[in-house]
């Protein structure tokens, strides 16, 4: 799932210099996560209209990253042809490719944090920084390019205090990997000197 | 006698700490420098310590280089990718700086530019493999260099480390650190429980330097408790306190733990709150100069 939040009501509107505004949103990760469902893009729908805006239209799509064709959002959605932008509820990936086929003035209404993932209703963030080299089983499943602050692949630093990371709240990544390790009886993992990454394969795949 | 040479044959080392400034003027620097010259064995060179933003280290070490005091210049993950961090290791090496000191570094937020891209391209294990590589005369690539460099590794540690941490400190030393500093000690025992810890892991080749900040106020003490592998202990938070002189209290409590320390270790490396005003004196007060 891929983690969002809300931008402030105030940026949104100082994005928007247009007048008439449709608005979508999008029915998987935003709206598990009350950031971009229906509820949320009534609300900000009303918002809008408070502060000025026309809205003519609004809709949720199944998926707002993955769309049958421009052609068919069109067809279920007539009011976007009297707008003059689009404000996206969704992911960055949504907002792509919204902006990719739309042929209009786009814009985001969420800010796109991670890739994580949800159990129980319990929200995880930054599970995955989508290296294109996934080495997570080495760490018991806990990546460290993401839940280390520092993408640390060969052991903690020292500014984790009392197991708290340096750099907020969270609890150090090492401390949870080491837990984790042992609870599978793989520390022999931690012995293991990690290379650095080849960030060719983030952007280039694989090498033949 | 060079910092390498007096470590291996057993002196037992002293080092210090200058930051280079935040700025061009090179003023307060140069009157450290000055301070320390003759009474240490090498200066190390901070790299945007707390990741505030000053002037390279390479530069600083160029100019107290210039003055005859042998440095050891600091190098952090955070802030170069591998090819930055080459390129500055070549260029330190070529400009006579002999000794590196290699940490990840605090990350940005910790520091005074908060928004900047916390790079960490390499972590401190992987840093030192690529050294190791420079000095063999290959590139992190694999590709020759002309002309090796022959740098004396460094890196840094806790002394109260848990599994993991002396996991990553046993691959540093594989990877192959020679010496380590370690973070403000305040507690001889403590301490001897960690050099038992690192003896079973170390050969006689891989040094300690035993980290000494001398308090200066009974609140540099409780604000150095926060910092992140430092323990003050009570009693001597309690001694800060009570003494009407509480600089010259720090720099007893100083003397008296090199003093402790002194024949469990390799040297002991001064890193003071403001400037080397005190130095001098608190290593004639431990018996070092």
């Amino acid at each position: 799932m891929i983690i969002s939040r809300q931008k402030e009501f105030d940026e949104i509107l100082q994005l928007l210099t247009e007048k008439n505004i449709f608005v979508i949103g999008c029915g998987k990760c935003a709206k598990k996560q009350h950031t971009g469902g229906e509820p949320e893009v009534l609300d900000l729908k009303e918002k809008l209209k408070a502060a000025g805006k026309n809205i003519t239209g609004w809709t949720v799509l199944s998926s707002t990253c993955s769309i049958i064709s421009w052609g068919d959002v069109l067809a279920q959605n007539p009011a976007i042809r009297k707008s003059d932008a689009l404000l996206i509820m969704s992911c960055g990936g949504g907002v792509s490719v919204i902006s990719r086929y739309a042929g209009m003035s786009v814009y985001p209404a969420l800010d796109t944090e991670s890739l994580g993932g949800v159990c129980c209703n319990e929200i995880v963030t930054q599970l995955c920084g989508m290296c294109g080299d996934c080495t997570v089983w080495q760490y018991g499943g806990i990546c460290p390019i993401t839940q280390c602050p520092k993408s640390l692949l060969n052991g903690p630093c020292g500014g984790a205090v009392e197991g708290k990371c340096e750099v907020d709240e969270r609890l150090c990544a090492w401390d949870l990997i080491f837990e984790r390790l042992k609870q599978l009886g793989k520390l022999e993992n931690l012995e293991t000197i990690h290379e650095p990454k080849d960030h060719t394969k983030k952007f280039r795949g694989n090498k033949v | 006698m060079s910092f390498v040479c007096a470590l291996s044959c057993g002196k037992f080392i002293v080092t210090a700490e200058i930051s280079p400034p935040k700025g061009t003027d090179t003023s307060r620097m140069n009157r450290d420098a000055d301070l320390l010259k003759g009474i240490v064995d090498a200066v190390n060179v901070t790299d945007n310590q707390r990741a505030v933003m000053r002037m390279s280290p390479l530069a600083a070490c160029s100019l107290i280089q210039g003055k005859g005091i042998e440095t050891i210049m600091h190098i952090t993950c955070r802030d170069r990718n591998r090819l930055a961090l080459q390129s500055d290791i070549i260029g330190a090496y070529a400009i006579g700086i002999r000794n590196l000191l290699v940490m990840s570094g605090d990350h940005p937020i910790k520091g005074d530019h908060e928004g900047a891209k916390p790079v960490y391209d390499v972590d401190s294990v992987q840093l030192l493999g690529i050294l190791r590589k420079l000095n063999e005369g290959v590139d992190f690539a694999g590709n020759d260099l002309a002309g090796r460099t022959d740098l004396y590794v460094g890196a840094v540690t806790n002394t109260e480390l848990n599994e993991a941490g002396f996991i990553k400190l046993k691959k540093k030393i594989q990877m192959g650190a020679s010496f380590f500093q370690t973070q403000a000690v305040f507690d001889a025992k403590n301490f001897s429980g960690f050099m038992e810890k690192v003896n079973r892991i170390r050969s006689k080749n891989v040094k300690i330097i035993a980290g000494i900040i001398p308090l200066k106020s009974q609140r540099s003490a409780e604000f150095l408790n926060k910092v992140p592998g430092i323990k003050v202990p009570e009693d001597i938070v309690r001694n800060m306190n009570d003494s009407k002189n509480s600089e010259a209290q720090g720099m007893e409590i100083a003397a008296r733990i090199i003093k402790e320390i002194r024949p469990m270790c390799d040297g002991i490396h001064i890193m003071p709150v403001g400037n080397h005003d005190n130095t001098k004196t608190i290593l004639e007060m431990a018996d070092l100069i």
